[in-house]
């Protein structure tokens, strides 16, 4: 009797000591987790919600949102249409800006000049300017990478 | 019965059958595949030589090593896929197989054409408008003429005969059309075109001039732009002296040429005091301080008044121009150190997992700040520089205390998380001992 007792208690013993060494794991392995910083430092953005209407984009002009940590610029061509591009220089990356008197894209730090297609027209930049896709959702204007 | 002895006989396939028919299927549509591409390759990459042509039948039959290069190159050059033969260059008849009718002076057979007639043999079809339209609408038609005011140009009419034609850029037989990869003319390949007699001490003798210009460009952040970054756009040797009417840069056009793609940096040193006094003491302006071929990455050392700065090279200790050196030094150095700075107390923050990409994105103001600064300090006017340094410190500085914040907060995120695994853990052994307490009552 006292044998199957002692059996009965290790068996209990046993199921706590798993359970409480499971639940100590589960605990822990998050808190080191959290502890280790992880090897990439800014998770990738894919698309952004620009803070503005469309109906707040005036017709040739350009402004300057944040994607991620980087910089980009949303611009409503004479034409009226609406484009979006990052807005780092491809020379040295200084953050670009919208000349309404030029109608183009310019970097101050080298001058640098873009077209309204983000093409490198003048000045020492290599290549076009990344261009993203905008899509418009109602009163939401969403900036997406992958154009 | 029947269906087995059937089936045992049928010419139809099993599916074993199916399977391997298959297989064999798909390997001969690959098969046809990679041939029709490998043809196709062939095709684009070499036309056919035309059949029944005295001049290649002969020089590609005759097995001797100095007649036969024409005919084994010419399958790659562009005027073949446009149908120019070699009559159209070196005359002759090419449908009379006898020697004596087809290279006869009287039906314009020249022969090899003289080195010094060679832009003008070139310049027959390539500076007539009307015949190259026929090609390309959009064609330049001035080569031969600009080549005339080139230092080559120039030198072939005084009756050199070593000097560079069309040929020895373009190549002979095997000439590509500009966008080819594999034509001598192609961007990252000029260097080595041009290079072939410039860069050789021994062919160059005589003609004074430096042939260590391609040894220095490749170390130029041109180069590097051009053949590890990719991009075209980088200046060769033809973007800086001209391709077809190539002359050195003087001293008075030198900004010019770099201001093609520096255009901001020119128009500053423009209207710097170092854009008259460079010209009173006959320096070229960007090359005096940068170099020419070896132009390399130009750091915030190069301007200052310690060894490896360049200001020292004319400004003397008891100098306006040398405080003012060391002003700008002193504001370049201010702002790249604060920039550095908070750049990297919010790469810690960041990489621990805290959100600072605001701050990230606000210390691109002094980033920007940095570059414009470095770009203004060709008007070497101390003030000018100060004022942008300052604002750009101001940003750095303002970021870096976000990044203290943040790593302040990380810190009293880590304090809190220990105290409550530790309140957490103490539970834990509280409960098994009195677990253990409770089952030593028991037993």
């Amino acid at each position: 009797m006292e044998t199957l007792a002692n059996s009965r208690r290790g068996f209990v013993n046993f199921l706590m000591g798993t359970g409480f060494g499971t639940m100590a794991v589960w605990m822990l392995y998050p808190v080191l987790r959290y502890l280790i910083p992880p090897k990439s430092g800014e998770p990738t953005i894919a698309s952004v919600a620009v803070p503005w209407k469309p109906a707040e984009v005036k017709t040739n002009s350009g402004k300057i949102f944040k994607f991620g940590s980087q910089p980009g610029m949303l611009v409503k061509t004479p034409a009226g249409e609406l484009r979006a591009f990052a807005a780092t220089c491809t020379h040295l990356n200084c953050t670009v800006q919208y000349r309404e008197e030029k109608q183009d894209i310019w970097c101050a730090c080298h001058n640098g000049v873009y077209d309204l297609n983000g093409k490198n027209v003048s000045g020492p930049p290599p290549r076009p300017l990344e261009t993203y896709k905008v899509n418009v959702k109602g009163d939401q204007i969403v900036v997406s990478k992958g154009a | 019965m029947a269906l087995r002895s059937r089936r045992g006989t049928s010419p139809l396939p099993t599916a074993h059958h199916g399977t391997d028919l298959l297989g064999r299927c798909i390997v001969f549509a690959w098969a046809l595949v990679v041939g029709a591409l490998l043809f196709a390759g062939g095709r684009a990459e070499a036309q056919k030589l035309p059949e029944g042509n005295s001049c290649i039948d002969c020089h590609r039959g005759i097995g001797d090593p100095r007649v036969t290069p024409p005919a084994e190159k010419f399958p790659q050059d562009i005027h073949l896929a446009k149908g120019i033969l070699c009559q159209d260059c070196h005359g002759g008849d090419p449908r009379n197989f006898d020697p004596k009718g087809s290279m006869n002076p009287a039906k314009g057979f020249i022969g090899k054409p003289k080195h010094q007639a060679i832009p003008q043999l070139c310049g027959k079809c390539h500076s007539n408008a009307a015949y190259m339209k026929k090609f390309n609408p959009t064609i330049r038609v001035d080569q031969v003429q600009e080549y005339l005011t080139s230092v080559h140009g120039r030198k072939l009419r005084e009756g050199d005969q070593k000097v560079a034609t069309c040929i020895s850029c373009h190549d002979v037989h095997n000439i590509r059309a500009i966008k080819d990869q594999q034509a001598w003319t192609y961007p990252v390949k000029v260097v080595e075109t041009c290079g072939r007699c410039h860069g050789d001490a021994k062919y160059m003798e005589g003609y004074k001039i430096a042939t260590d210009v391609v040894d220095k460009y490749k170390k130029s952040v041109h180069y590097e732009a051009l053949t590890k970054k990719g991009d075209l756009s980088a200046p060769t040797c033809n973007v800086c002296h001209g391709n077809h009417g190539a002359t050195p840069p003087g001293v008075d056009s030198v900004a010019n040429v770099c201001g093609t793609c520096h255009s901001l940096t020119a128009d500053f040193f423009n209207q710097s005091p170092h854009k008259k006094a460079f010209a009173a003491m006959g320096l070229a302006p960007c090359v005096t301080c940068h170099s020419n071929h070896d132009v390399t990455k130009p750091s915030d050392t190069l301007v200052g008044t310690d060894q490896q700065a360049v200001c020292v090279n004319c400004h003397d200790p008891a100098s306006a121009g040398y405080q003012k050196a060391a002003a700008i030094r002193t504001s370049l150095d201010e702002l790249r150190g604060a920039v550095q700075r908070a750049a990297g107390i919010l790469d810690r923050a960041e990489h621990a997992g805290m959100e600072v990409s605001q701050a990230k994105f606000e210390l691109r103001g002094a980033t920007d700040a940095l570059l414009k600064t470095r770009a203004t300090v060709h008007r070497f006017d101390p003030v000018a520089i100060r004022n942008l340094s300052d604002e750009g410190v101001q940003v750095a500085n303002k970021m870096y205390d976000k990044g203290v914040k943040a790593m302040d907060d990380l810190r009293f995120r880590h304090r809190g998380l220990w105290i409550s695994v530790g309140i957490i853990l103490v539970a834990i052994a509280g409960l098994v001992l009195k677990i253990r307490e409770i089952d030593r009552r028991r037993g």
